[in-house]
C-alpha cells in the first residue's frame, strides 16, 4: 500500500536554521495495516503523513502509494489522488463551519467525478459513523467526537484504500476518544489501511504496527502479528 | 471542476459572507452605475445636437465658390455647370445637387389667417434654390419644380426654424404651436427685388406666393428653400447672375470616401462649407469631453470597487486558509481553488454591475419624467437626455465583472497558493 524510500525533507525555521526532520526514512506499509507512527512533538510526524498524503510534494526520495508514484505528478494529478486514494483525518477535525454535517461529508463530491448517489453515499457514511440522525447539524451543534466521527465519514466518501490520521483524538477526551479509537479499528478490520500519527498510548496500542520516529528516521517498536490477519478481531 | 459542484461552493460562501459580498457588490454598482448614467447622458445629449440642432449626413459635401483665390481672380473657383460637372465625376461621387441664391432681395408681408389666430408681420426673406432630389423625402405637397409665373412656388421650410418658432417665437406672441405636417400647404406671399432694409438690384418688384411642401433638416435654416430652376428664374429676371452656383451638394456613395473627396474638391480651387459640420463636432466634442471626465470618474470609482473586492477577498482568503487547504485535502486542486475564489468574484462584479446598470436606467428615467415636468420648454429640448445602446447597458454589466475578476486575481492567486500541509497542521 505504502512505499517511501529514502526520504529526506528539511525546512527553514524562524530564525532562519535548516531543519531536517526527516533523513533518509524508508516505509513500507501492506494493504490493509494498521500503523501507528509515534514520537515526541515536533519529531515529524504530521511532515510524515502530509508527504504520504500528497499534501505536501517537496522532498527528496520515492513514495509510492496504492500504486501511484506521487514523484512528478502534477498539482491536478495530485489532487485527483487525495480525492480517491486517501482520507485524512485531522486532529482539529477542520469541519467547515457554515456547512451542515452531511455537506461536510459531500465536500470531496465536489472535486471528483460527479456521482449520482453521491448524498445517497454520504448519508452512509454517517451512518456508518453513528451520526446518521445528526445529519443536518451544523459541526457547532455536535460534540467533538461527534465532529471527529463526522471527519472521519468525510474521509471514508471518495472510498480510500488509505485512511491517514493526524493525532485523531488529541482533542477528544478518554472516553469519547476510545470511541474514535474503536471505529479506526472497525474500519481496519473491514479492510482499510489506517496510519495514524500519534503521541498517545491508547490510540498506539489498537495499532498492529507501531512505528517510532527517531532522528528522522523510523525505528520498528512494535508488530502483533497476532492482528495480521485482516478481519481479526 | 463541475459547474454545479462550483456553484454551490460560491453560494454557501456568499451566504456565509454576504455581508463583505454585500459591500463589495455596492462599491461595483456605484462605479457602474455612475458610468453607465453619464455615458447615457452623453450619448443621449450628443444625439440630440446630431440629430435635432446640427444635423448633418456623414454623406454630404457641401461645396462652395472659393472667397479669395488665385482661382477666382483668374476667372476660376466658379460654381459654373463646367465645374458641376467635374464635381460630380469625381471618384466616389453618387450625386451632385445644385443650389443658387435668391441673388435679390425679397420680403414677405402677411395679414390674415394663422392656424386659427390672426398674424399680421412683415420680413425680409432668404431663399435658396435647390434640386429636388436632394429635398424629395421631405416633399408632402405636389411636385418640387419650378410652376411657373404666376403659380404658387413650392418652399421647404427648415425643421429647425420650425423648432425655433414652437420654443421661442411662439410662446412670446402667443402664436400657436405648429408641426411640420400642420404647415403643409400654408400659403404666404413673397415680393423678389424688394427690401426693408437695403436698395433693391432697381428692376421691377415681382410678386409671387410661396406654397409649404414640407419640412426638411437640408432646408436653410433662416428662409425658404425653393426648387433651383425658380431661383435661376427669377435671378434671370431681376437680370443678377443666374449661371453661377452658390454651392454644390455632393453626395458621397460612402461616408469613408469623404476625406478623399475633400481633398479633391479643394485641389479644385474650391472650398467646403463645413461650417454647421464643425459647430456639431465643437458642440459633440466638448460634450465628449465632459462625458469622459465623469466616465474616468466613474471608472475610478470601479477601480477603488476592484481595489475595495481585493482588500475584502484577501482578508477572506486568510481567514478560510484552513477550509482551503481541507478542500486541498479531499480533492481540490489549485485551479479549482483559484476557481472559486474568482466565481465568488464574478458574482458579485456580476450582481453589482447589473445593479449599477438597473439603477443608472432608472436614474435616467427619473431625471427624464422630472426635466419633462418641471423644465421650461426649450428649442430642441428632447423627449429623453438619455442613450442606452445595447453595448452601454451590456458593457456596464460586463465593466462590473471585469473589475471583480481583477480585484479577485491577487486573491485568487494568493488562495491557489495555499500550502496545504501548513494550514492544516496541528
Amino acid at each position: 500500500m505504502i512505499r517511501a524510500r529514502d526520504i529526506v525533507k528539511e525546512y527553514v525555521d524562524g530564525d532562519g536554521t535548516k531543519v531536517r526532520v526527516l533523513d533518509g526514512m524508508s516505509l513500507d506499509v501492506q494493504d490493509g495495516d494498521f500503523v501507528a507512527v509515534v514520537g515526541p512533538s515536533g519529531s515529524g510526524k504530521s511532515t510524515l503523513l502530509h508527504l504520504l498524503g500528497g499534501l505536501d510534494v517537496h522532498y527528496q526520495g520515492e513514495v509510492e502509494v496504492g500504486g501511484v508514484k506521487l514523484r512528478g505528478l502534477d498539482d491536478k494529478a495530485l489532487a485527483r489522488f487525495r480525492n480517491t486514494h486517501v482520507g485524512f483525518v485531522f486532529q482539529s477535525f477542520h469541519l467547515i463551519p457554515n456547512l451542515s454535517a452531511l455537506e461536510n461529508v459531500l465536500l470531496p463530491s465536489h472535486f471528483g467525478p460527479a456521482r449520482e448517489d453521491a448524498r445517497k453515499r454520504a448519508e452512509a457514511m454517517l451512518e456508518r459513523v453513528g451520526l446518521g440522525a445528526k445529519k443536518d447539524r451544523a459541526p457547532v451543534r455536535l460534540s467533538g467526537g461527534e465532529r471527529q466521527r463526522v471527519a472521519i465519514a468525510r474521509a471514508l466518501f471518495g472510498g480510500p484504500r488509505l485512511l491517514l490520521c493526524d493525532e485523531p483524538t488529541g482533542n477528544l477526551d478518554a472516553a469519547t476518544g476510545d470511541g474514535v479509537i474503536q471505529l479506526f479499528k472497525e474500519l481496519h478490520r473491514e479492510g482499510l489501511t489506517v496510519l495514524a500519527v500519534t503521541h498517545e498510548e491508547r490510540m498506539s496500542a489498537a495499532a498492529r504496527r507501531v512505528l517510532r520516529l527517531k532522528e528522522g528516521r523510523l525505528v520498528e517498536e512494535r508488530a502483533d502479528l497476532h492482528l495480521a490477519t485482516r478481519g481479526a478481531p | 471542476m463541475r459547474l454545479d459542484a462550483l456553484s454551490r461552493l460560491v453560494r454557501l460562501s456568499l451566504a456565509r459572507e454576504r455581508k463583505g459580498a454585500f459591500f463589495s457588490a455596492f462599491g461595483v454598482a456605484m462605479g457602474v452605475g455612475a458610468l453607465v448614467f453619464f455615458l447615457g447622458l452623453g450619448l443621449g445629449v450628443g444625439r440630440v445636437i446630431r440629430e435635432k440642432i446640427f444635423p448633418t449626413d456623414a454623406r454630404l459635401v457641401d461645396v462652395v465658390p472659393s472667397a479669395v483665390s488665385l482661382g477666382s481672380l483668374l476667372g476660376g473657383g466658379k460654381l459654373d455647370a463646367a465645374t458641376v460637372e467635374r464635381l460630380a465625376a469625381l471618384p466616389g461621387v453618387e450625386a451632385a445637387w445644385r443650389k443658387m441664391n435668391v441673388r435679390v432681395p425679397a420680403v414677405s408681408r402677411y395679414d390674415g389667417a394663422f392656424f386659427g389666430t390672426r398674424l399680421r408681420m412683415g420680413m425680409e426673406v432668404l431663399a435658396v434654390g435647390v434640386e429636388p432630389g436632394l429635398v424629395k423625402d421631405d416633399v408632402k405637397l405636389g411636385e418640387f419644380r419650378d410652376m411657373g409665373e404666376g403659380q404658387p412656388i413650392p418652399a421647404l421650410v427648415s425643421t429647425r426654424l420650425l423648432e425655433l418658432y414652437n420654443k421661442t417665437f411662439a410662446p412670446a406672441r402667443k402664436l400657436p404651436q405648429l408641426s411640420a405636417n400642420m404647415i403643409v400647404g400654408f400659403v404666404m406671399p413673397v415680393e423678389f427685388n424688394r427690401s426693408y432694409v437695403a436698395a433693391s438690384s432697381g428692376g421691377p418688384t415681382r410678386s409671387a406666393q410661396a406654397q409649404v411642401v414640407g419640412a426638411s433638416d437640408r432646408a436653410m435654416l433662416a428662409g425658404l428653400t425653393i426648387p433651383l430652376e425658380t431661383a435661376v428664374r427669377i435671378n434671370r429676371e431681376a437680370g443678377v447672375d443666374a449661371d453661377t452656383f452658390t454651392g454644390v451638394t455632393l453626395v458621397a456613395k460612402d461616408p469613408s470616401q469623404v476625406p478623399a473627396l475633400i481633398d479633391a474638391v479643394k485641389g479644385m480651387g474650391l472650398e467646403i462649407d463645413d461650417q454647421e459640420r464643425r459647430m456639431a463636432e465643437n458642440t459633440g466634442a466638448a460634450v465628449a469631453l465632459v462625458t469622459s471626465a465623469l466616465a474616468l470618474l466613474s471608472i475610478l470609482i470601479c477601480i477603488l470597487a476592484a481595489v475595495n473586492i481585493a482588500h475584502a477577498l484577501s482578508a477572506s482568503v486568510r481567514a478560510r486558509a484552513k477550509e482551503i487547504g481541507v478542500m486541498q485535502a479531499v480533492g481540490a486542486s489549485r485551479a479549482d481553488v483559484r476557481g472559486i475564489v474568482l466565481a465568488e468574484a464574478a458574482v458579485v462584479g456580476l450582481a453589482g454591475g447589473a445593479a449599477g446598470t438597473a439603477a443608472a436606467l432608472l436614474l435616467a428615467f427619473g431625471v427624464n419624467r422630472l426635466a419633462s415636468t418641471y423644465l421650461p420648454s426649450f428649442p430642441f429640448k428632447p423627449d429623453s437626455f438619455f442613450s442606452f445602446p445595447w453595448p452601454v447597458v451590456l458593457g456596464g454589466v460586463v465593466l462590473g465583472l471585469f473589475a471583480a475578476l481583477a480585484g479577485a486575481y491577487f486573491p485568487a492567486r494568493r488562495a491557489a497558493a495555499t500550502d496545504p500541509a501548513r494550514t492544516l497542521a496541528g
